[in-house]
């Protein structure tokens, strides 16, 4: 009866997909998406966004985890720290792994930026894009930069004071900029809110339409430009033309050459 | 939008020559985005993620002391990726000049860096060789941010508590 069973299943999957197909659309969206034509070539380096996206997924998930143990105020915040790599379960694996995809996420920042800016990947009509791009890199230092003080441990603290200490010194707007970060007269407990309310809350917030911008805006224009489209057939053209200006030089080879070329040629067109 | 099948289906059987009229008369081959980019994709965050797992206990995320907020002699070191930034200041001694080389330039710098596709105008160059000037640039930058990560490193090897 395995035949029946597959004719019923095939049906109503089918049946799934048709119905979701007609209340949603959904259907012809993902293979909008997912079947969209992409370059075959230097598609290594093309995984250098998608893992950016990625790990910023991941720095999402692992610190609403983190948000389960961690308490934002100075009596508490070194202790949870402590309770989570020690004590709760997978602590130190949740934490490890939202500090060290934090440092690859600016490792493959810079080398994702290098790839663009080398590839000339900024020129019209993805102007936009690269500006989105740059947006994208300020929220992220300013999502790494306020994450260190959160700890609330020694390195953590000094550094984001001397961090502030260097922010107080910009030309005409240096005084806000520390009230708004300090909350008082020195780093205290009004500071580490106002820092976690700006690494848990406002850039976090901030950093997702962004996202959303960036990859509309990649799907909008695609990766590659018009000139690009056609590097790997020119490569192919200007290769054929060297081994044909070599075969003219190689007078003795040249039969030899010819012979197995038109028997390689032939090989392929059969 | 044309759907386009995925990868291997629209291969041509017979092998083009390709000669100077035809060259543009068709692009590159493409791939479907699924599932031949996205695999890609996947291998890549895979490893990242089971390279985060690893390090997670090889090497644990830092936690120094509780903050002493009455210490005046703890020296506080950057994350590396601010490693530049700092050993930057070093060349804008004194009061005058940091807030110079704290600000002022970095902002320059951010400021050119939302400018680059308005800089960088020669049209159809998406080759790095066929824009030297931009390359150039953009080496420089590369190589003065390496430098001075690399300096920075060294400075805090030399000095470990100054």
């Amino acid at each position: 009866m395995i035949g029946r069973m597959r004719s019923q299943t095939e049906e109503a999957s089918k049946f799934i997909v048709d119905w979701m197909e007609h209340r949603t659309g959904i259907v012809t969206q993902l293979e909008h998406f997912l079947y969209e034509p992409v370059p075959k070539r230097g598609a290594w380096v093309y995984t250098l966004g998608s893992a950016v996206l990625g790990l910023i997924v991941v720095q999402f998930l692992t610190g609403i985890l983190l948000l389960f143990y961690y308490v934002p105020s100075t009596d508490h915040a070194w202790n949870s720290v402590n309770y989570i790599m020690n004590e709760a379960y997978f602590g130190q694996l949740v934490r490890g792994i939202h500090y060290w995809s934090a440092n690859f996420l600016l490792a493959m920042i810079g080398l994702h930026m290098a790839q663009v800016f080398f590839a000339g990947g900024y020129k019209a009509p993805r102007e936009l894009n690269w500006v989105v791009g740059v947006v994208l890199l300020l929220l992220v230092i300013g999502l790494a930069f306020t994450g260190y003080l959160l700890r609330w441990d020694q390195d953590g603290f000094w550094a984001s004071v001397v961090g502030m200490k260097i922010g107080s010194y910009s030309p005409f707007v240096g005084g806000y900029v520390i009230n708004f970060l300090l909350g008082g007269d020195v780093a205290g407990p009004a500071t580490l809110s106002r820092f976690f309310a700006l690494h848990v809350w406002l850039l976090p917030a901030a950093i997702a339409p962004f996202i959303g911008i960036h990859l509309y805006l990649l799907r909008r224009h695609g990766v590659f430009g018009s000139e690009f489209e056609y590097s790997e057939r020119l490569a192919k053209l200007h290769e054929r033309q060297r081994l044909e200006e070599y075969a003219g030089y190689e007078l003795d080879d040249d039969d030899e050459d010819e012979a197995e070329r038109n028997g390689r040629s032939n090989g392929r067109g059969e | 939008m044309v759907y386009v099948p995925a990868a291997g289906k629209s291969k041509p059987v017979e092998e083009e020559v390709i000669t100077e009229e035809n060259v543009y008369d068709r692009p590159d081959e493409t791939m479907g985005f699924f599932p031949g980019q996205v695999l890609k994709d996947t291998y890549v965050f895979t490893f990242l993620i089971i390279a985060c797992a690893v390090l997670s206990y090889a090497a644990p995320a830092p936690l120094t002391a509780p903050a002493d907020t009455a210490t005046v002699e703890y020296v506080p070191r950057p994350e590396w990726f601010f490693f530049f930034y700092e050993q930057m200041l070093m060349f804008f001694p004194g009061y005058a000049l940091v807030s110079f080389g704290a600000v002022v330039v970095p902002t320059i710098f951010i400021v050119l860096l939302f400018a680059v596709p308005w800089l960088d105008r020669s049209p159809q160059h998406y080759s790095a060789i066929s824009r030297p000037f931009a390359t150039v640039i953009g080496i420089l930058v590369v190589v003065i941010v390496v430098l001075n990560m690399l300096m920075a490193v060294s400075r805090i090897m030399n000095f470990p508590t100054a």
